[in-house]
């Protein structure tokens, strides 16, 4: 079931009526049993794998707690980890690794013919399996584990967060389900603000800029250097529009009960460096690779290169946890590159004693906002392409930017060119728009705008987004970039 | 709880309601949706073809003030399409637009050869045309100054059990028929699923949702007008073709055809070749045989040909032929079954029937894949069609001016 459908639009008010009717004590087995139907509409079957994990783990995770040794309470923990991440495995990474084996087979000449296993991704495994592992890592760590099993079980089903996050976190979570909420119209107002303005990023944003996208990766040579720029872009507000609609609406669905998720995001474009990017950008996730893979292989305690030899392995992770193919591990490894070289720099610039006021000025702070959203965008490459070639080709053309810049004109642009679908030239307008709106946003933020914005401004965009969506939805809407991981 | 003290808490909930801000918009969005729809926003007419696909061309063709009133329409999808044109091509010796040609001149010069009578034909074949598509044809379209004499229906089992498709909506002559007319007395046929439902239902509560297209389609000629203007396409010796937009984006406008683009041309019988390709595609297509849709495209079917017999026009049926082939594809019974309707249908409601479903004038070298005639086979076909329409009297009737009365009308009630 799609966000974005009329599924879920019978379905949300169903299930939260039927919420807000109940006693307190039969919300938590209602939502259960909604997160099943939820997950089961789209294959039934893959209802008892949800289940069998989080059986697994409600049993097994009171041992590591029980273990009087810490040996042991490690010996349990390991094994609980690895349950996980070998059905992560088997289920995510089995085409990926017999791919690689069978190519490296065949360098040295042995041909081999890999079974063909008809596994078809279960949806949202990559993010449930990382909140099994997270519950079992804290509870090693101390934490207590949940007695309930019902509230165990809602945990990692939760319908709104299930297929995409946010990842939660369980000390957050659960203790919100024995609260006995009353019912506020204020969840209504809070949460349906939230599903309008996640389904407008979705549908009106993403949506639209996903016919540019496609066009430009699946066919990168019908394109000019700056034509792919713009695409590049593009691609790089669609994954944010998409992902960041998927939160709202997950965040909105989960305030209609009262329940309040994490956010994902914080104006990831106007981070002014690769590292404020990862703290602005996809945060529970960035959250998790920090606290359960790039700390327990050490964080930052061994040194320089220990720290960067963590860094580039929890990255490149982190790129391979998104999909299993080699543009996700480039992705990744790009991404701990230039976590790297950014450290080297702030360690550069600290040495040879720049002026801190020219560190601290207007002009440095947004060029560096300007540089670091364009090296974030050379990694979406490797994120958005179907494979390392398409990669290559896309930034081979990237980079003849300048010289392209130097002969300018506006013949070169194929997007001018294509007045059918008209989203082509209109993003000459929209692009500069959206990246303003970020400005605007940010500055509204700083203002406290949000925290109390005037009622007929609310109603105003409500009603403003109630008649763009009816209008513009269109009946099959891709789905969401994220489902796919 | 919500409802925890009844009297009170009614009062208070009742109070919130009006103090929600969801619930404002909500209301205010349903008075904007009405003030949108006393004014008709953002609508088009019908027959503004914002994408031309083989609907649009067919229907505008129809509508034009040359072709006058056909005495024959042709219906049907692909199975009638396909050889009524390419008998044509090879009929007048040039190559045939499908975009363009909507005539037999071949069925013309054979009927008037068997009967004596001159007709003018107009071929209403459409690929996928499904009976629900073919009722909206008749009930829109066909009546007043284009109310044909005689209807010509060709249907292949395809036509009712489809189950690669999702609801007679899906299809792409339903997009522009529907807009003729309201098909509300059809929603229980239309709309059978309750999320199919729950989406027209909503259509027609709310103007924007259901006039969706229409107000795209104006935003969108209006913000083309505007960037034509701001940032016009740079002169280029390169322009930009339909070829690249549809490299670019295979599944953008993907029925539209161009003029010349759908060609049918002359062939030899050398050139008329046998292939099986598409069996693969049929046997999804009969997979899973949904008798709701069987059933309700045969409702389709019988209401067509009450709307036809109302206003005077005779149907002649036509099960069309297909190859042992693709007949073996279908479920046990399924055949007996569609037949036996097809039969019951037509004697039910006067229409004439051609029964070819499973003749043996036909042969596998008749056929360009299993279940399309080619211009060879078409041949066959329209000469029995014109032997058979000559020879029924109720076809003749029809055609004949002075003969007043079909099926029990009289021509001053039509």
């Amino acid at each position: 079931m799609l966000f974005n459908s009329l599924q879920y639009l019978v379905f949300l008010p169903t299930v939260f009526l039927l919420f807000w009717l109940t006693p307190h004590r039969f919300r938590v087995p209602l939502l259960l049993v909604a997160s099943y139907v939820f997950y089961m509409s789209w294959r039934p079957i893959y209802g008892i794998l949800i289940f069998g994990l989080t059986l697994a783990n409600f049993l097994l995770v009171p041992f590591i707690e029980k273990a009087t040794e810490q040996k042991n309470k490690k010996i349990i923990l390991g094994f609980t980890v690895a349950l996980n991440l070998i059905v992560l495995g088997i289920f995510k990474y089995a085409y990926f690794t017999m791919d690689a084996v069978k190519t490296t087979l065949g360098t040295v000449g042995i041909d081999w013919s890999a079974p063909h296993l008809h596994i078809i991704l279960p949806l949202g495994i990559s993010f449930f399996v990382f909140e099994f592992i997270h519950y079992a890592i804290e509870v090693y760590r101390g934490k207590p584990v949940v007695k309930n099993f019902l509230d165990f079980a809602l945990f990692p089903s939760f319908f709104p967060t299930q297929i995409a996050g946010p990842i939660k976190r369980y000390q957050d979570f659960v203790p919100q389900l024995h609260i006995p909420v009353k019912f506020k119209w204020e969840y209504v107002d809070e949460g349906m603000q939230l599903i309008l303005m996640g389904l407008a990023k979705k549908v009106l944003i993403a949506d639209n800029l996903a016919l540019v996208v496609q066009a430009g990766f699946a066919h990168p040579e019908q394109f000019s250097s700056l034509d792919m720029w713009m695409i590049t872009y593009a691609f790089a507000f669609q994954i944010f529009f998409d992902f960041a609609g998927y939160t709202d609406i997950a965040r909105g669905s989960s305030l209609l009960f009262g329940y309040k998720v994490p956010i994902n995001f914080n104006l990831p474009y106007i981070a002014s460096n690769v590292s404020d990017f990862w703290r602005r950008w996809h945060i529970s996730l960035s959250t998790w690779l920090r606290d359960y893979l790039f700390i327990p292989l050490g964080g930052s305690r061994g040194g320089k290169w220990l720290t960067y030899r963590n860094l580039f392995i929890t990255m490149a992770l982190g790129g391979l946890w998104h999909g299993a193919a080699f543009h996700f591990l480039a992705w990744g490894a790009y991404q701990g590159i230039v976590l790297i070289l950014h450290r080297e720099y702030e360690a550069v610039m600290q040495k040879i004693g720049v002026h801190e006021k020219l560190l601290q000025s207007k002009v440095y702070h947004w060029a560096s906002v300007v540089f670091t959203f364009h090296v974030v965008c050379i990694g979406w490459v490797f994120f958005r392409a179907d494979d390392m070639k398409i990669a290559g080709q896309v930034l081979s053309k990237l980079f003849e930017a300048p010289t392209a810049l130097l002969h300018f004109s506006a013949s070169q642009l194929a997007v001018l060119q294509i007045r059918d679908p008209i989203i082509f030239p209109a993003l000459v307008l929209i692009l500069p728009t959206l990246m303003v709106s970020t400005f605007v946003v940010n500055w509204l933020n700083n203002k406290k705008f949000y925290q109390s914005p005037p009622w007929a401004v609310q109603v105003t965009v409500m009603v403003a987004l109630m008649c763009l969506l009816t209008i513009f939805t269109p009946d099959s809407s891709p789905r969401f970039i994220y489902f796919q991981f | 709880m919500l409802l925890k003290e009844p009297g009170k808490s009614l009062r208070n909930d009742l109070m919130g309601i009006l103090r929600s801000k969801f619930f404002i918009s909500a209301a205010l969005f349903a008075v904007v949706s009405s003030l949108l729809a006393m004014v008709r926003f953002g609508n088009i007419a019908p027959t503004d073809f914002p994408i031309r696909t083989w609907t649009g061309w067919a229907i505008e063709d129809f509508l034009s003030d040359k072709q006058g009133r056909p005495n024959v329409v042709f219906m049907g999808s692909s199975l009638v399409l396909v050889p009524v044109a390419g008998v044509d091509a090879d009929y007048l010796k040039h190559p045939i637009d499908g975009s363009r040609h909507h005539q037999s001149q071949y069925f013309e010069d054979q009927f008037q050869k068997h009967s004596g009578v001159k007709v003018k034909t107009f071929n209403f074949g459409l690929p996928g045309e499904m009976p629900s598509d073919a009722f909206l044809i008749t009930k829109f379209l066909l009546k007043g100054e284009k109310r044909p004499d005689v209807i010509v229906y060709g249907v292949g089992p395809r036509d009712f059990m489809d189950s690669l498709l999702p609801s007679p909506a899906a299809t792409d002559p339903y997009q522009y028929l529907s807009r003729f007319g309201d098909v509300t007395s059809h929603k229980h046929l239309i709309a059978p699923e309750w999320d199919q439902r729950l989406n027209f239902e909503l259509g027609h509560l709310f103007y924007p949702y259901g006039h969706s297209y229409d107000i795209s389609v104006t935003a969108d000629r209006a913000v083309t007008a505007a960037l034509d203007k701001i940032l016009p396409a740079p002169k280029t010796d390169k322009p930009y073709t339909i070829a690249q937009r549809r490299l670019l984006f295979p599944q953008y406008k993907q029925m539209e055809i161009a003029n010349n683009e759908a060609c049918f041309r002359p062939t030899t019988p050398e050139q008329r070749t046998f292939d099986n390709a598409n069996m693969k595609e049929y046997k999804k297509r009969y997979s899973r045989l949904n008798w709701r849709t069987f059933t309700h495209q045969m409702k389709f079917l019988a209401d067509l040909m009450n709307t036809a017999r109302d206003r005077g026009t005779q149907v002649i049926l036509i099960s069309m032929p297909i190859t042992d082939l693709n007949r073996d594809l279908l479920e046990k019974g399924t055949w007996d079954s569609y037949k036996k309707s097809l039969k019951v249908l037509a004697q039910s409601k006067g229409a004439s029937y051609l029964d070819l479903g499973d003749s043996k004038d036909f042969s596998l070298s008749d056929f360009m894949d299993t279940v399309h005639l080619h211009s060879g086979g078409g041949v066959k076909l329209l000469d029995k069609l014109a032997e058979k329409a000559a020879s029924d009297h109720k076809v003749m009737s029809a055609l004949d001016p002075t003969e007043s009365s079909i099926a029990g009308l009289k021509g001053g009630q039509l």
